[in-house]
């Protein structure tokens, strides 16, 4: 042990003895470790951004819409169209299920005091709001009143705001879609980007009812049944309860496939979670490359610095140095070689994750078990590609050696 | 008191194979040398001074023949062991210094108790410290090696020979780089280590500084040519005074 220490005390002084090369062997580390702690986190910052909008959707979220198949490049409705009677039965018969809402898409052209836009319209029901969980800046939602009787009242997003309100307040004024006045009640609270980076603030809701009913003649089915579970553990029995219910109501027998498919929250993280992952990994196994490569630098090193130091390792041995001496000298360098450079990545790669964050406000939390990854990875590559050079040179004659020009 | 015998070889020979071809570097070498002593090894180039030498220093096992250092049987020894030999019994002296670069002059010298194991040298600073005073190198002591001239350099080396205290000094062409006036100085420097009861050994070519020594071996072909005592040894006067007559 003791023996150890000295030979560690030789290791250190040997590398002190050429620091610029030193340095530049371990810049190849520091690059990587820092590249791999950037990549990674990077992919775990994106992955927790889009949970974090998929959980924003709303906490017990189910939907429920008609299956379709992907055909000669169009997705082709498979099954009977999701309408009323499908709404009344989860309504009315469901025990985990807590709020319901159709859903009806429709685009159209809106036209307020300070300009026009062509648009996305959700028909919805007054519950979709707790569904989704939207807030409002201002105003209110319209009541289930509003839908029974087909008002022509709407709740819009910040963004359509501006384009057709400009600095106007919005509340109680009218904009027209598709000819038809409607009253603003309510100015949702900004949302920002979506999960799919659609833009969740350039939206206008309004009663479904009225969707059917005055806008576009007249449309029987939904696109979408939303749903939320009565909370957040009852989702797979609520998913269970609707398929069910869905089929009685679709009339489908026994033995025979769903025409419609129900998505739920949870799938949908573990979709999007899946497809970050891959992201993560991808990204950093290339940054796994780059310590690699800067591995091979600190072999090339190594092997360098063996050949010129032959005699000073046959002098060694002359001297009373064993093998082992010389092989743990060595190996000893590329490590703490590697492992400086290790920690210079890892402040580097945090550091950098601060720059990034700075110049284009995108966080990103450096995941600790990637400064375990991108330093475990610099030890390693430091022990496999130092231990080449250093058993050459333990293994070097001395009679050689000594006389080695 | 019979003085005690620090190099003892019986019938020593050297064969190296080339493929097919057996090259004989030495043939039934038999020397025996006392503690104290001081003796020249020479003979021409392919004489087997140098493969003398490495059997001698542990660096290289005998085909045959037998060899005892300090009364240690070195045939049986193995890797480690022989390691820990060349580290207590012996210390070192090379034509090119076999110093290491950009460190400083005691650090060079402590550098055979940094492989010591017995854990006798405790104090390694002021054993180095005191090697290099032996060799007059007393405000060298924090000298880089590539600052010292080369005979500073060698005096350092021989430093580092002495540090631990060894059986026996090797010294394989130590004045060869040297210039005549700093070979003379190393040299004589040698007597007074003998002079203290040292037990040197040097290989040389150069027979000005064979002179310097108690006996000189002269091999030819690998065998024992001639083993005598020298009558009328040169001094570092005497020396000096023939470097001025031949110049």
């Amino acid at each position: 042990m003791q023996q150890f220490f000295k030979t560690f005390k030789v290791a250190f002084q040997a590398i002190n003895k050429n620091r610029s090369r030193s340095l530049l062997t371990v810049l190849g580390i520091i690059i990587g470790v820092a590249a791999v702690i950037m990549t990674i986190s990077a992919g775990e910052g994106a992955t927790l951004e889009v949970q974090k909008q998929i959980s924003g959707l709303g906490t017990n979220l189910l939907m429920i819409y008609t299956k379709t198949e992907h055909r000669a490049g169009a997705h082709v409705r498979m099954g009977k169209p999701i309408n009323k009677k499908d709404f009344d039965m989860l309504q009315n018969n469901s025990v985990w299920i807590s709020k319901l809402s159709p859903l009806i898409v429709d685009v159209a052209q809106a036209i307020g005091p300070n300009g026009y836009k062509s648009i996305a319209i959700y028909g919805v029901s007054d519950q979709y709001f707790d569904i989704l969980s939207r807030d409002l800046a201002s105003g209110e939602f319209f009541k289930e009143e509003e839908v029974k009787t087909a008002g022509k009242v709407c709740v819009i997003g910040k963004t359509l705001k501006d384009e057709l309100f400009s600095d106007l307040d919005p509340i109680g004024r009218k904009i027209r879609i598709d000819k038809i006045p409607f009253t603003v009640v309510g100015l949702l609270k900004e949302e920002g980007k979506g999960a799919m980076g659609q833009d969740q603030d350039d939206i206008i809701l309004a009663p479904y009812t009225t969707i059917q009913n005055r806008l576009h003649g007249h449309r029987r089915g939904y696109d979408i049944i939303m749903a939320s579970a009565i909370n957040e553990n009852h989702i797979i029995d609520a998913e269970i309860e609707a398929t069910e219910l869905m089929r009685e109501s679709h009339k489908i027998l026994e033995g025979e496939e769903d025409d419609f498919e129900i998505t739920t929250q949870i799938e949908l993280q573990e979709i999007t979670g899946n497809v970050t992952g891959i992201l993560t990994i991808l990204l950093g196994a290339i940054a796994s490359i780059s310590l690699i490569v800067g591995g091979i630098g600190i072999m090339n090193i190594m092997l360098v610095s063996v050949t010129e130091r032959t005699r000073e390792i046959g002098t060694r041995l002359a001297i009373g140095a064993r093998e082992s001496d010389i092989l743990t000298q060595f190996l000893i360098e590329a490590i703490v070689l590697s492992l400086a450079g290790g920690v210079l990545g890892v402040v580097l790669g945090i550091a950098g994750n601060q720059i990034i964050y700075k110049i284009t406000n995108f966080l990103i939390p450096t995941a600790p078990y990637s400064i375990l990854i991108g330093f475990g990875f610099a030890a390693l590559v430091g022990i496999a590609f130092g231990y080449f050079p250093a058993s050459k040179a333990a293994k070097l004659n001395p009679i050689d050696a000594l006389r080695y020009e | 008191m019979i003085p005690k015998k620090v190099i003892e070889t019986k019938k020593l020979s050297r064969v190296f194979k080339n493929g097919e071809i057996e090259v004989n570097a030495l043939t039934n070498v038999n020397i025996s040398i006392e503690e104290g002593e001081f003796v020249a090894i020479m003979g021409a180039s392919g004489s087997g001074k140098s493969t003398l030498l490495n059997i001698l220093g542990c660096l290289d096992k005998p085909t045959s023949g037998e060899y005892y250092l300090d009364g240690i049987h070195v045939n049986n020894l193995n890797k480690n062991e022989l390691a820990a030999v060349r580290n207590q019994k012996i210390g070192f002296i090379f034509q090119n210094y076999n110093l290491l670069s950009r460190t400083s002059a005691i650090e060079n010298v402590e550098l055979p108790l940094v492989y010591n194991r017995t854990g006798k040298f405790t104090n390694s600073k002021q054993l180095a410290k005191k090697a290099l005073e032996q060799v007059g190198l007393k405000n060298r002591i924090y000298h880089k090696t590539n600052e010292l001239s080369g005979g500073e350099q060698q005096r350092v080396a021989i430093a580092r020979a002495l540090v631990n205290d060894p059986a026996l000094i090797l010294s394989d062409e130590a004045t060869g780089n040297l210039d005549s006036k700093t070979s003379i100085d190393v040299a004589d420097l040698f007597v007074r280590l003998n002079n203290k009861g040292k037990t040197i050994l040097m290989i040389t070519h150069e027979p000005d500084i064979a002179q310097f020594a108690k006996r000189i071996i002269y091999l030819r072909d690998g065998s024992v040519l001639t083993d005598e005592f020298i009558k009328n040894r040169s001094t570092k006067e005497s020396a000096l005074k023939e470097l001025e007559l031949t110049t």
